[in-house]
């Protein structure tokens, strides 16, 4: 019993040192390729156990199935106006089909170099075909730089299939979008120059708005009291409707209702301070001339 | 175990010592098969001891923030949600069967893009540190300075097609973290980790140029699309979703499993060779804000003294036509300052009006009586009742005899204007002279 399980064992240990030689695992992140005797025989895109005849009849090859970035450097073109710019773009990329892979570029260092290269060329051919304006413009509606990315990616990803490479291109970017650094002087001056009519626009802008405001406010204040005198006035007519009810009591007898009326007004009006000249025939003035003729009333009856 | 197991062996051996010595075996025969036994138990022991370890090798642990995908024979393995192994221990099979992935997907990166940023020298560093004015060269080198590309304002009469941008320098924070532990596993490149190193820390090393690239290419395909001063002042929140957006697309595309945590614009100038013009345009824009808070607070001034608080309210009211009588009352009953002076007045007046009416009508009543009995007497002692007030309030008087022809007659007084009225129009030399002490 004892020797079985023994046996058993040994056995397990002999099987499992067999299929170390005989499988090999493919991770989710890896593409295989199975070569014997040197020639590839087989490709494997999925992951999971595979078999192979034990080395040196089969031999395995493996890729990174991920997600690769390759850089190109800084680099000076034309655009379709013949002036200069300088982008830096970047290549996410795959190996996709690792036979075609090991077939054409055979490392992933060769792959970067062709990459480059071509990425180099599609840029210039690309960019070439767009004026500078497409770029950056005033106008935001005129600038194609997203569209312009995307024709060097489909331009980029067509001449990848086309060599065969058996890679994926990913995507691709302008990390960088620069100009010549003679140009910067001008853009220099030129942004001075914007900047400085800015200002003047802004100080103009305030005073205006400051100018507007006072305005505003002195008109409201006039519109204000024109509706406040408006008031005033149907205000001062209530009283005068309201006094005119007195009137009616003094028609009673209005010629001495206006004598009274005149006596008050002479009062008001001949106030203080006033040097008055008047003649002797105005009573009681007229006693500066002499003695009034009178006689008791009761002596001789009118 | 281990110990448990050498127990064992000891139990084993005692009791093998303890055999009865009555059998054929010869002494050397005897040794030799107590020795094999002794080594077949060892073996066993071994053998348990192994099997034990090989399966106790399938323990693992995923730490708080992170989860862990299983990998079989290099596939990933489960089905749904079983997929991803939660925070906690777990058995899987062993190595080479089965073997497990952990990824932080809770923890948050922050990473830092400065590309877009001047080159400093050390002395200039200093310089500017210390506040010192320095020369800087007159251009940008594309290959030392970082700096972006945005467009010109609109209208801007000084730019033509083609040379219509300015060019500002930006330093932007991302914050992202994992959210797709699957898809980020299967497409994004992690390099191995080597005995030693934190699992985190490669995962950052491995993917942070890639995300600077993608940052870069974002801000710089956003950027073109906004002029210098939306990005540096009024729409930086704009700008920053914009790219945010850009960022996360390209992300997605790729199948990266990344989440855009944030992304914050965490400096930004003009660059260095037109900091004077810029500082002036700032400097202009703050007066004209300053212009216009005077001239509000003068308008509100203007407004006070004329109608107080409720000023504007009553003028928007009055020209509403929906708002009602009562209402239109209650705020002129709030009114103050010069319209409310000028409402005074006239309620004064409206008072004053009536009130002397009635004492006038009063009066007449009253005398009219005695008036109708003697009315001569009644009205001299009116008259010269008068003529006593006024004169007596009199400064000087001149009575003067009227001739019987008019011509003959003639006197002349000068009467001199009395001197504490105020004199009319500034005409007259005394008054000017006195203003001007």
């Amino acid at each position: 019993m004892k020797n079985i399980a023994i046996t058993i064992f040994v056995v397990l240990i002999f099987v499992g040192m067999g299929i170390k030689l005989v499988a090999f695992q493919v991770r989710e992140t890896e593409l295989a390729l199975v070569k014997r005797f040197g020639n590839p025989i087989r490709e494997i895109t999925e992951p999971g156990l595979y078999f192979k005849w034990p080395a040196p009849i089969d031999m395995k090859e493996k890729f990174d199935s991920r997600v690769m970035i390759t850089e190109i450097e800084l680099n000076e073109t034309t655009t379709k106006g013949a002036l200069p710019i300088i982008i830096q773009a970047y290549v996410l990329w795959r190996i996709a089909e690792p036979l075609k892979f090991h077939n054409s570029v055979q490392g992933v260092s060769n792959a970067q170099d062709s990459l480059r290269s071509l990425t180099r060329d599609v840029g210039n051919n690309v960019l070439g075909k767009h004026n500078f304006s497409e770029f950056v413009n005033s106008d935001p509606n005129k600038i194609k730089l997203q569209d312009i990315q995307n024709e060097m990616l489909a331009s980029l990803s067509k001449a990848v299939d086309d060599s065969d490479y058996g890679i994926k291109i990913e995507t691709l970017g302008i990390k960088q979008l620069k100009i010549d650094q003679d140009v910067t002087k001008a853009v220099f001056e030129r942004m001075k120059a914007e900047r400085n009519s800015a200002t003047t626009a802004i100080m103009d802008e305030g005073k205006a708005l400051a100018a507007r405001i006072k305005t505003d406010a002195k008109s409201k204040r006039a519109e204000l009291l024109a509706a406040a005198e408006a008031r005033a006035k149907a205000i001062r007519a209530q009283g005068d409707a309201s006094a005119a009810q007195y009137y009616k009591l003094m028609s009673e007898d209005s010629e001495f209702a206006m004598f009274l009326r005149d006596i008050e007004a002479i009062k008001k009006i001949l106030g203080n301070r006033t040097t008055y000249v008047v003649p002797t025939d105005i009573e009681p003035f007229d006693l500066l001339r002499g003695i009034r003729a009178l006689q008791p009333a009761g002596a001789n009856e009118r | 175990m281990t110990g448990k197991s050498q127990d064992e062996t000891k139990e084993l051996q005692s009791q093998t010592a303890g055999e009865p010595s009555g059998n054929q075996l010869d002494a050397a025969g005897k040794s030799l098969s107590e020795a094999l036994r002794i080594s077949f138990i060892a073996l066993k022991v071994i053998m348990f001891a192994l099997v034990l370890f090989f399966l106790a090798s399938g323990l693992r642990k995923v730490e708080s923030g992170e989860v862990a995908l299983v990998l079989r024979f290099g596939e990933i393995h489960g089905e749904a949600d079983k997929r991803i192994l939660k925070p906690g221990p777990h058995w899987v099979l062993p190595y080479p069967i089965e073997e497990i992935v952990r990824i932080p997907v809770e923890r948050t990166v922050n990473l830092a893009v400065d590309s877009f940023w001047y080159a400093e020298t050390e002395a200039e560093r200093l310089a500017a540190a210390a506040g010192k004015k320095f020369r800087i060269k007159q251009s940008l080198n594309p290959v030392k300075d970082g700096y972006c590309i945005t467009r010109s304002a609109r209208g801007s009469e000084i730019a033509s097609a083609g040379s219509d941008y300015n060019i500002i320098h930006c330093k932007w924070q991302l914050t992202y973290k994992i959210r797709d532990p699957e898809p980020f596993f299967r497409n994004i490149f992690v390099r191995e980790i080597k005995p030693g190193e934190s699992h985190t820390d490669v995962i950052d090393e491995s993917i942070n140029p890639l995300l600077k690239d993608l940052v870069e290419d974002s801000v710089v395909t956003a950027i073109v699309n906004y002029t210098i001063d939306q990005v540096k002042f009024e729409e930086v929140a704009k700008v920053t979703i914009h790219i945010r957006r850009l960022l996360q697309d390209k992300l997605d595309e790729i199948g990266s499993g990344i989440e855009v945590v944030s992304m914050q614009l965490t400096r930004s100038t003009w660059p260095r060779q037109v900091d004077q013009a810029f500082q002036a345009s700032v400097a202009a824009g703050q007066a004209s804000q300053q212009l216009k808070r005077e001239a509000s607070t003068e308008a509100q001034k203007i407004l006070s003294v004329t109608g107080g608080p409720v000023a504007e309210e009553l003028l928007a009211a009055l020209k509403d036509e929906t708002v009602s009588e009562a209402d239109k009352e209650q705020l002129w009953s709030q009114l103050a300052g010069d319209a409310r002076e000028i409402i005074g007045q006239a309620k004064a007046y409206r008072q004053r009006v009536v009130a002397n009416a009635e004492a006038n009508a009063q009066y007449l009543h009253t005398l009219l009586p005695e008036y109708r009995k003697r009315p001569e007497l009644v009205l001299k002692e009116i008259y010269l009742s008068a003529m006593e007030e006024i004169f007596a309030n009199a400064d000087e008087k001149f009575v003067i005899q009227r001739s019987e022809d008019a011509k003959a007659t003639e006197i002349r007084v000068l009467i001199n204007r009395d001197p504490s009225l105020k004199s009319k129009s500034g005409k007259s030399g005394n008054s000017e002279t006195e203003e001007k002490k």
